[in-house]
């Protein structure tokens, strides 16, 4: 039960960055955008927090430093993948390059090998709710956790409803269905895919705040592992829906937790546990695929 | 092609690799340096010295081979971002046999791992490989991940399986000096870099006399049509992907044994051999003598990287810098149509009436 409880803990803890990057995907997803910069992004995120937490140490400013640095790199994309009409595989991986390459020169620099902000942890903002605390069980599953975890659960709603339920959602899917229609219609095509962009950017750079403060408490260049990609994966199985891409971002941090918390108890084969998310990940986006293959039912071979 | 698409597609490498060091510059002023004789040190330490230029040569060896692996995957429409994983795979099993098969004499090993390799090599793209053939599931994501998943595993084997514990850091043991591509002219160049020139060649002539050239082309290009004039596109994949990971394999194997000698964590570099493919590819547009070209400059970026940091209080990861730079540049056209060549022309008075191709 001990077990149980601790592997659903780190659940909720471990799904929540893959979740925000998930959802932060899903807006350039349905611009028709494929954005492999999720990983940079949230790299920059956590970058900005943890350099605005190290020298200045103020918690809001920290968050609105990820937010920025979210803006700016999404607005990089967009201009280079929108605007100059790049190829935005391409572009998306420079910025996970930037990104990485601009923390190893800045650790460089300031002589270092990480940039703590353990001790910024005492600051951070951990929602106790009275009521949930009581609960056996479930309280220690679901309460006491640092506030972006909420906001990671909350914005399955809040990106359902921004997709879904309002003006500039509609605009949003049909530029990306179908840009004629779009532009038939009226609509200004690439405004409405860079507010797309950035609103996503800003979700994903949340992520790289989570992980660096709530969960890791220093910043590196490796802070994300792939995070970023594994959400792509997830957008991919759930097809761009928030709900259900989310649900498999909660599997695939159900697999991070197993594999954290196999390895403490098994011990030295611990670093082949740690390649178990990675596997399943690609375990599940084969058979996703393959079942979906099945379903179309062509006679040749097709690209999507 | 016609002159001016050549023109311009030189134009559209040349604009970002001076934009890059431009941002690159501004990075090395970040660090108190004057970037004008930071580049000049780089160049003359790894272009204008004889010593200095056997040392592009060799740091290119590898790149030319992960740059042709990931040029060809991109010429045929995938995008196979695995070849890190094959080159790491390689490195590593080539480094275990190059151990326990030391007895055997050099002309039988050498040839015998760099073929090994090439088995890993292939051997770590299958799977990626089959999946996007038969069940077309993308490549880019699975390969992706699959880096992280062979990272691990590759340290996990050097770490308990492998390890020499007579050495205080992650190692295997060091290959034997059979295995060893043996160093020419007294300078760090070695058989390795012709080795990768041998697969230059190669490639040159596939892209352009052979069959399978032209087929990479025309997946890459148009995949309903390819499977409509009869190629294969299931195994067509298959066969590029496996050239890919088996081109991942032998840099691996190489490098092994012309340089690293024993797999440690850092076997790759900074950020990876195969990463730096990707660039290179970008770089070379996908032609395997702009992929060749490339290789060498970008040699010569990274030993010169190794000499600013020894000579000057930049640090050597500014190279990382301007590559992403670089990257991101190259991810654009710089010159569409023709327009600015248009301008350029109207200078030279010369009356050309220009197509679209090429642009």
């Amino acid at each position: 039960m001990d077990f149980l409880m601790s592997v659903l803990e780190s659940t909720i803890r471990f799904a929540a960055p893959i979740i925000l990057c998930t959802l932060g995907g899903i807006f350039t997803y349905k611009a028709n955008i494929i954005n492999i910069g999720l990983e940079g992004i949230m790299l920059f995120g956590g970058f900005a927090t943890a350099l605005i937490l190290y020298f200045l140490g103020f918690y809001w400013l920290s968050v609105l430093g990820a937010v920025m640095a979210g803006v700016l790199v999404g607005l990089l994309f967009c201009y280079f993948g929108i605007t100059r009409k790049g190829n935005f595989i391409i572009t998306g991986f420079a910025i996970n390059l930037l990104a990485m390459s601009f923390g190893f020169y800045t650790l460089a620099l300031l002589g270092r090998t990480d940039i703590p902000v353990v001790r910024h942890r005492a600051t951070m903002i951990r929602l106790d709710f009275p009521l949930i605390r009581d609960i056996p069980y479930l309280g220690r599953l679901l309460n006491n956790h640092p506030l972006f975890t909420y906001v990671a659960y909350f914005s399955i709603f809040i990106v359902f409803v921004i997709l879904y339920r309002t003006r500039f959602g509609v605009h949003l899917r049909v530029t990306g269905e179908s840009p004629e229609a779009a532009k038939a219609v009226g609509l200004k095509v690439d405004r409405i895919k860079y507010i797309g962009v950035v609103i996503g950017s800003i979700f994903v750079a949340l992520a790289g705040f989570n992980v660096t403060l709530e969960h890791l408490g220093t910043y590196t260049p490796v802070i994300t592992a792939g995070i970023g990609f594994i959400a792509i994966a997830a957008i991919y199985c759930g097809r761009g829906s928030p709900g259900a891409s989310s649900l498999y971002a909660i599997l695939f941090g159900l697999m991070r937790a197993l594999s954290v918390r196999l390895s403490l108890m098994i011990g030295a084969v611990a670093g082949l546990f740690q390649a178990l998310p990675y596997l399943t990940v690609i375990i599940i986006l084969a058979v996703v695929a393959i079942i979906r293959n099945q379903r179309t039912n062509v006679r040749s071979y097709t690209h999507e | 092609m016609d002159r001016d698409g050549r023109i311009m597609k030189v134009l559209n490498v040349l604009l970002p690799v001076f934009l890059a060091l431009l941002f690159g510059a501004v990075f090395i002023a970040i660090a108190g340096e004057n970037p004008l004789t930071t580049y000049a040190t780089l160049v003359q330490r790894s272009l204008f010295d004889f010593r200095g230029l056997m040392q592009t040569l060799h740091f290119a060896a590898p790149l030319i081979l992960t740059g042709l692996a990931i040029g060809i995957s991109f010429k045929a429409g995938l995008f196979n971002l695995g070849v890190e994983a094959c080159l790491l795979m390689s490195g590593l099993f080539v480094a275990v046999l190059g151990f326990r098969l030391g007895h055997l004499p050099s002309p039988v090993l050498i040839p015998l791992l760099l073929g090994a390799g090439i088995l890993v090599g292939i051997l770590t793209i299958i799977i990626p490989a089959l999946l996007k053939a038969f069940f077309n599931v993308s490549e880019l994501v699975v390969t992706l991940l699959m880096n992280y998943a062979v990272i691990l595993l590759v340290m996990y084997l050097a770490t308990y399986v492998f390890r020499d514990p007579s050495r205080g850091y992650i190692s295997t043991h060091v290959i034997s000096s059979n295995a060893i591509f043996s160093r020419l002219f007294g300078t760090r160049l070695t058989l390795f870099f012709f080795v990768a020139l041998a697969v230059f060649v190669l490639a040159f002539v596939i892209y352009k006399y052979m069959r399978l050239g032209y087929e990479m082309n025309a997946l890459g290009k148009n995949l309903q049509f390819s499977e409509a004039v009869g190629i294969n596109v299931r195994w067509k994949i298959v066969t590029i992907m496996s050239i890919s990971g088996a081109l991942g394999g032998l840099a691996g194997a190489g490098w092994m044994m012309s340089h690293a000698y024993a797999y440690t964590p850092w076997f790759s570099t900074n950020p990876g051999l195969g990463w730096e493919g990707l660039l290179i590819s970008l770089l070379g547009s996908e032609s395997p003598l702009g992929i060749l070209i490339a290789a060498i400059f970008y040699g010569a970026l990274k030993y010169g990287g190794y000499t600013i940091a020894r000579y000057t209080s930049v640090p050597s990861e500014i190279i990382g810098v301007i590559q992403a730079f670089l990257i991101l540049f190259l991810s654009i056209q710089f010159i569409r149509r023709h327009r600015l060549l248009d301008r350029f022309k109207g200078w030279f008075k010369t009356d050309k009436s220009h197509t679209e191709e090429g642009a």
